[in-house]
């Protein structure tokens, strides 16, 4: 027996097959590393040209850093941003991810520019309605089907000049400035305040004038809306919402509290050319960057109740051309999960309070005074009417408040005019 | 067809090529489309007659807007023919015309969206200096752009500092080509500079001044860029242009090109009503 | 009469210096866009105005070139304009010049009949072809692509330029061109070698034309481009300032003085071509 050949053969085999087995651990350690390897890049557009804008750039580098997935970013304002996705997604050079406004939901559906999402999926990916804020959930849907996932709940606050209300004599005992209560209180207040170049209130980041959101706060404070509760007959000249528009009238004229229609609010409240600023909570990181000593308060009851405009971010899918890039579909939702799950941060820098519950429990965001109150104006919230013609309608709404503002139109015909245009929309 | 045709034509082709699809073949299936209900996104059109017309007598954003345009036109006239005239006359008779020249003149290299950016910080209602300067000087300052009463006028202002040194240039040119002998004659028979100016100069620029104001009217009927970067079409309606109420139809609300097509073609028909009447009105009837 | 010629010395001296006070006055915009480029953001809102900034920053030119903000993409914005004022210059002269020469040195069928087409569409509006001119680019799949932009402005100098060179060609000697033709050159060797060569003035005032159409142009570039990143920069800028958008006055103001570089460039070397188009332009129209 030659023992030697058999201990030669079993080396020779052992270390065959050493190297075989070697050489395919090799090969499927290559191999799923070069899966991994090749990520994928997709395209995304949002609206976000405040001070959150460059919070969201940071989070999207962090992203990136820790997943390999590249994302192209591209941000115009909302306007412009509909308007380019009404054309772009049926030509099929739509993004892959778009960040839209939940009243937006209704007519992108309804006009076929978003892709539904079915139900499978969204478990599928771990989003729950249980984890979300009621309104924020339920404004994903249109006809029964979702065609969105919720990110946050940019609302209304009122910012409040530290320095302008001292100069006007209006702080307490305890060195802090008082907060009107009614809208009496705070004409009156905002009457103090105003002098030479210094305004007392103003709603709106920049050209008051033609704020619909915060005109639609305050048509909400009143109990009056765009459309009355059919959604199909115009509701802006019902009595409710003519005396908002009477208000809206008297801010600048009557009253004279208010700056002229196109001022930029916010570099006048950073100037401190401005003392109560009802404004987007997507505003107070950058007054904090801009050193501005300010207190955030809830938005004052104007009318009959305490409502806060809100209007929550969603995730959508514009529908591709042809089918969609598996791959960068399964990017983009890499990247709407890693932002739900590090949506604290999103909280923390973007002053945007999340639609997941989850993160409201966070320390961090209870222990910010700012953020606190915007968690306490949940109750309060309303958010836009779930109607197709939603953005149509403000469009038309834009022009028409600013020529009350600016004393062109009495209030009662202009709202009369504009119940004319909103029911002669087009389907 | 001859040789001399053939090459002709060789020549001619590449040029005629891109003129007949982008310019010709839009001018006319943009007055076909007025006659339709064309729509973004929807496949197929119907004839729809003079529909789209007949809707425009009832738009009272059109009409306002057309009556925004015509306004700034004619309001605009006088300020574009006089402003660079007599900047043209200054400088012929002081120093350094070329170094005013060209700095007169540069605005003009400006795209539209520049000039509305810089005006529109200039005349910030609260941290501008524009305003911060007449306050200082005891002038009450005023929302220029927000205001309905002076909005349209200070965009009239952008559009002078704009264009007049393009104006300028040309009006030099045309004044350098008028003989100075006829200056001296009228001198030496006692003229004043003020007569002369009416006698000579005006006359002999008539075909100058025509020039400039069919382009002025050309130009001016389809305001937009400045509209849209200074006040949007605001305060309200007041400053809304027809070219405006044209974009906003067709590619930001409701995507109407039928609709839109009719509105072009309005506008197309109210620019050669007025030119033709700025061509009569100027044309005169005596030549030197 | 020397008297006389000192008081008429003064009183030009006297306008000289009124205008040139206007002239400061004049350029206080531009100025002001500079300086606000050049301020940190908390000493742009500050009051009173300070026209010279100090500290000087860069900060808003680098976030708008280089930054990693997305909405101001400029530095792209910049690019993309290049390639389609280039584009469209080099294809005006091209068309132009070559549509140019037999309207004004041959004679042919139809010649009057074409020349009469090309000035009458000089009365044109834009706004008359926008819509129409969209549904074309969007069938051609040009949209939101550099051809999109490219062909259409071309067009829109095409006729402007045909006009422009066909007067310079009608007024230059025919006794090179007969040379050469009796030597035997061709309609395309007279053509290039001797009517372009001879016509560079003329052609450099076109192409300056052209560059400044094609490069300010706002509404076409508007609705033609769909995706942010092909922009050219007036559309950059303006969404830099719509409605609802919030970012700053000093990269705004830092992409608006990017803007205005290139043509202040041209304009600086090139002032006498400028003012001899503009000249041209008018002076036969």
């Amino acid at each position: 027996m030659d023992t030697s050949d058999h201990v030669v053969d079993r080396k020779r085999v052992s270390r065959r097959a050493f190297v075989a087995g070697a050489a395919s651990v090799g090969v499927a350690a290559w191999a799923r590393g070069g899966a991994a390897q090749p990520k994928a890049t997709f395209t995304y557009w949002n609206g976000l040209t405040g001070a959150d804008g460059k919070v969201m750039d940071e989070l999207i580098d962090r992203f990136t850093r820790e997943t390999g997935i590249r994302i192209e970013q591209q941000r115009l304002p909302w306007t412009d941003l509909y308007a380019k996705l009404q054309v772009a997604v049926p030509a099929g050079e739509g993004p892959d991810l778009a960040l839209i406004h939940t009243v937006e939901v209704p007519h992108f559906a309804s006009d076929g520019v978003l892709e539904a999402i079915d139900d499978a999926t969204t478990t599928g990916k771990g989003f729950r309605g249980e984890d979300y804020l009621p309104a924020t959930w339920q404004g994903g849907t249109f006809q029964g089907k979702r065609y969105s996932l919720p990110l946050d709940v940019p609302q209304h606050i009122m910012y409040v000049n530290v320095k302008v209300m001292k100069d006007a004599g209006l702080v307490g005992a305890d060195g802090r400035p008082r907060v009107p209560a009614s809208r009496d209180e705070l004409v009156t207040m905002a009457k103090k305040i105003t002098k030479a170049d210094t305004f007392g209130f103003a709603i709106g980041t920049v050209n008051p004038g033609r704020y619909t959101w915060g005109f639609h706060n305050l048509l909400w404070q009143n109990g009056a809306n765009i459309y009355a509760s059919d959604l199909k007959r115009a509701g802006v000249a019902d009595p409710a919402a003519i005396e908002v528009a009477e208000f809206w009238e008297a801010l600048p004229a009557q009253h004279k509290i208010a700056p002229p229609a196109n001022t930029n609010c916010r570099d006048a409240f950073i100037a401190g050319r401005l003392g109560l600023w009802i404004a987007g909570s997507w505003n107070f990181t950058g007054l904090r960057e801009a050193k501005v000593d300010f207190v955030a308060v809830p938005v004052p009851r104007l009318f009959k109740q305490p409502v806060v405009w809100a209007m929550p971010h969603q995730y959508t899918f514009p529908k591709p051309k042809g089918a969609a890039d598996r791959a960068k579909r399964d990017a983009a939702w890499a990247h709407v999960r890693w932002m739900t799950d590090n949506v604290a941060e999103w909280t923390l820098k973007a002053g945007q309070v999340s639609a997941s519950r989850k993160a409201h429990a966070d320390p961090r965001i209870t222990g910010d005074p700012v953020l606190k109150a915007l968690l306490a104006q949940a109750p309060n919230w309303q958010v836009g009417q779930p109607t197709p013609k939603w953005v149509a309608a403000e469009n038309v709404t834009r022009p028409v408040i600013e020529a009350i503002y600016t004393g062109q139109k009495p209030a009662k015909a202009a709202m009369e005019d504009l119940a004319r245009q909103i029911n002669a929309l087009p389907d | 067809m001859s040789r001399p045709t053939r090459i002709a034509y060789g020549f001619l082709a590449p040029g005629l090529l891109l003129f007949a699809v982008y310019r010709l073949y839009p001018l006319l299936e943009g007055l076909r489309l007025s006659f339709t209900n064309a729509r973004l996104g929807r496949a197929s059109e119907q004839w729809i007659g003079v529909a789209n017309y007949t809707r425009l007598l009832a738009d009272d954003r059109f009409h306002v807007s057309l009556w925004n345009t015509a306004f700034y036109t004619v309001a605009s006239t006088l300020p574009i023919l006089a402003v660079p005239l007599a900047l043209a006359l200054a400088l012929n008779r002081g120093r350094l015309r070329t170094l005013l020249r060209s700095v007169f003149f540069f605005p003009f290299t400006l795209s539209v969206v520049t000039v509305g950016l810089a005006w529109l910080w200039l005349l910030d209602p609260v941290v501008g200096p524009f305003n911060y300067y007449l306050r200082s000087l005891g002038v009450p300052a005023r929302s220029w752009l927000a205001d309905p009463q002076t909005a349209m006028w200070t965009i009239i202002l952008t559009t002078v500092w704009w264009v007049t040194g393009y104006y300028l240039v040309i009006y030099l040119a045309g004044l350098q080509d008028i003989p100075r002998d006829l200056y001296e004659a009228a001198a030496l028979d006692g003229a004043s500079g003020w007569r002369s100016f009416w006698a000579i100069t005006l006359p002999l620029l008539r075909p100058v001044l025509l020039f400039v104001v069919v382009t002025h009217v050309i130009g001016s009927f389809q305001l937009f860029g400045q509209v849209f970067v200074l006040t949007g079409g605001g305060p309200g309606d007041a400053t809304r242009t027809v070219v405006q109420h044209l974009y906003e139809t067709a590619f930001q609300n409701f995507f109407q090109f039928g609709a839109a097509s009719a509105m072009a073609w309005v506008l197309f028909a109210v620019i050669l009503a007025f030119s033709v009447l700025q061509f009569r009105l100027l044309r005169g009837h005596t030549e030197y | 009469m020397p008297r006389g010629l000192r008081s008429v010395d003064r009183s030009s001296v006297a306008l000289t210096v009124a205008l040139l006070a206007l002239a400061v006055l004049w350029l206080s915009p531009i100025a002001w866009v500079v300086v606000t480029s050049l301020k940190p953001a908390p000493d742009i809102i500050r009051l009173p105005p300070e026209w010279i900034p100090w500290p000087l920053t860069g900060d808003h030119y680098h976030e708008v070139l280089l930054g990693s903000s997305r909405t101001a993409r400029i530095g792209r914005a910049f690019v993309n304009s290049l390639v389609v004022a280039t584009g469209s210059v080099l294809l005006v002269l091209a068309t132009s010049a070559m549509a140019a020469y037999p309207l004004a040195r041959m004679r042919f069928p139809g010649r009057n009949l074409v020349f009469a087409l090309l000035v009458g569409s000089l009365m044109i509006p834009n706004a008359v072809l926008l819509v129409p001119q969209y549904v074309l680019t969007q069938r051609l799949g040009w949209l939101s692509t550099y051809q999109g932009l490219i062909v259409p402005e071309a067009a829109m100098v095409f006729a402007f330029g045909v006009f422009l060179l066909r007067q310079f060609f009608v007024t230059m000697p025919r006794e090179l061109e007969d040379a050469a033709l009796i030597d035997g050159a061709g309609p395309w060797q007279v053509f290039s070698r001797i009517i372009l060569p001879l016509s560079q003035p003329v052609l450099a005032a076109l192409a300056i034309f052209a560059f400044r159409s094609a490069w300010n142009d706002f509404l076409w570039p508007l609705i033609a481009v769909n995706k942010p990143e092909m922009f050219p920069l007036p559309v950059a800028l303006a969404l830099l300032r719509s409605a609802y958008s919030a970012e700053s006055y000093g990269p705004i103001m830092a992409g608006a003085a990017l803007s205005a570089l290139p043509l202040l460039v041209v304009f600086v070397v090139a002032n006498r071509r400028i003012v001899e188009g503009v000249r041209l332009s008018g002076l036969k129209g």
